[in-house]
């Protein structure tokens, strides 16, 4: 999963967000890291909507146009879920050196010795 | 309407008919909120995002033969141009002027060089994209005739009354036509290369059935189905 994707999907984790609120919420999540364009949200609001992970949560009219919310499905969050473990686990390797020892299997599929 | 909405709306363009009945709107708005206040034009990477998102959502088939009815008209200006200018390109036959800048020339060629190795892969993406639609059959047969149109121009040639300059004992030089030649020809293809990439633009800008925007109505029914 790439880093913008996991931002968006981590943005709608409070509750489903329209198309700005959620360029807000993922530059505060990354730190500022994460500046979305319009096109680029829209282009991953379909892929992801298209794959399961997001869904249409709310439509109201706001100055006579439509304002659409997105919300994380169950699978979204699952996916979500998934990728943050896997980052921890991988992000143990480098923080818990005692680890490494521990759990041969994984250091020593990194190193070709 | 503000000059940047006026702006971001004509950027929206990007995206196919039916995307933007769906999403312009929200679009736009996520656009504007976005933006910097005080600007009167979106920000570059905007338009960047925005284009190629447009790009992407009409699809590999439509950007392919784009660019190849693209090559193809302006191939055909190219020579329109030559055939009414260039009085020696009319004898000679060669898709070159005198004093050409080189530049012109080579970007002539690789043109026409691509142009011509585009022929295959526009037919088959255009027939992956509009397969078991009622398109599939009009594909190939714009196809042919985007090809066909290519070809009759060069021996098309009408009969403008030349004017020679004479001087004694060097003979006499062709110094150009009496009026503007107009190759009938070459006109012709080119109105037809216009024709056909409408033509292409129409069909190809229909949705894809697999990609659908998300629908309220849709999922409302899923869950009304659902355990």
């Amino acid at each position: 999963m790439r880093e913008p994707t996991y931002f968006v999907l981590a943005s709608l984790l409070d509750g489903p967000l329209h198309g700005y609120a959620i360029l807000r919420r993922t530059e505060e999540l990354s730190g500022g890291r994460v500046r979305l364009a319009t096109g680029t949200l829209y282009t991953a609001l379909d892929r992801l909507t298209a794959e399961g992970y997001v869904e249409l949560a709310r439509e109201e009219i706001v100055n006579g146009r439509a304002r659409r919310s997105y919300g994380l499905t169950s699978s979204g969050a699952g996916a979500l879920r998934a990728e943050a473990s896997r980052m921890a686990e991988v992000a143990r390797l480098v923080t818990e050196p005692g680890r490494r020892v521990k759990m041969g299997g994984i250091a020593r599929k990194t190193s070709p010795a | 309407m503000t000059p940047l909405e006026r702006r971001s709306r004509l950027l929206l363009r990007a995206y196919p008919a039916w995307y933007r009945r769906e999403r312009a709107g929200e679009m736009l708005d996520t656009l504007l909120e976005a933006s910097p206040p005080g600007r009167s034009w979106p920000t570059l990477r905007d338009t960047r995002a925005l284009v190629l998102g447009g790009l992407r959502v009409r699809g590999v088939a439509w950007c392919l033969s784009m660019l190849w009815a693209g090559l193809g008209a302006a191939g055909a200006g190219y020579d329109f141009i030559l055939s009414t200018h260039v009085p020696e390109a009319a004898y000679i036959g060669l898709p070159s002027w005198v004093g050409e800048p080189t530049l012109i020339f080579l970007a002539g060629d690789l043109g026409a060089m691509a142009w011509l190795l585009l022929t295959v892969p526009v037919l088959v993406a255009g027939l992956v994209r509009l397969r078991r639609t009622d398109w599939t059959v009009s594909w190939p047969v714009a196809w042919v005739a985007g090809l066909v149109l290519a070809f009759p121009v060069a021996d098309w040639q009408p009969s403008a009354p030349a004017v020679y300059a004479c001087s004694k004992g060097q003979g006499c030089a062709l110094t150009g036509y009496r009026y503007p030649v107009v190759s009938w020809g070459e006109l012709a293809v080119f109105a037809g290369w216009l024709a056909l990439g409408a033509a292409m633009t129409l069909i190809l800008a229909r949705p894809v059935r697999r990609r659908r925007l998300p629908d309220a109505s849709r999922r409302s029914s899923q869950e009304a189905g659902g355990p």
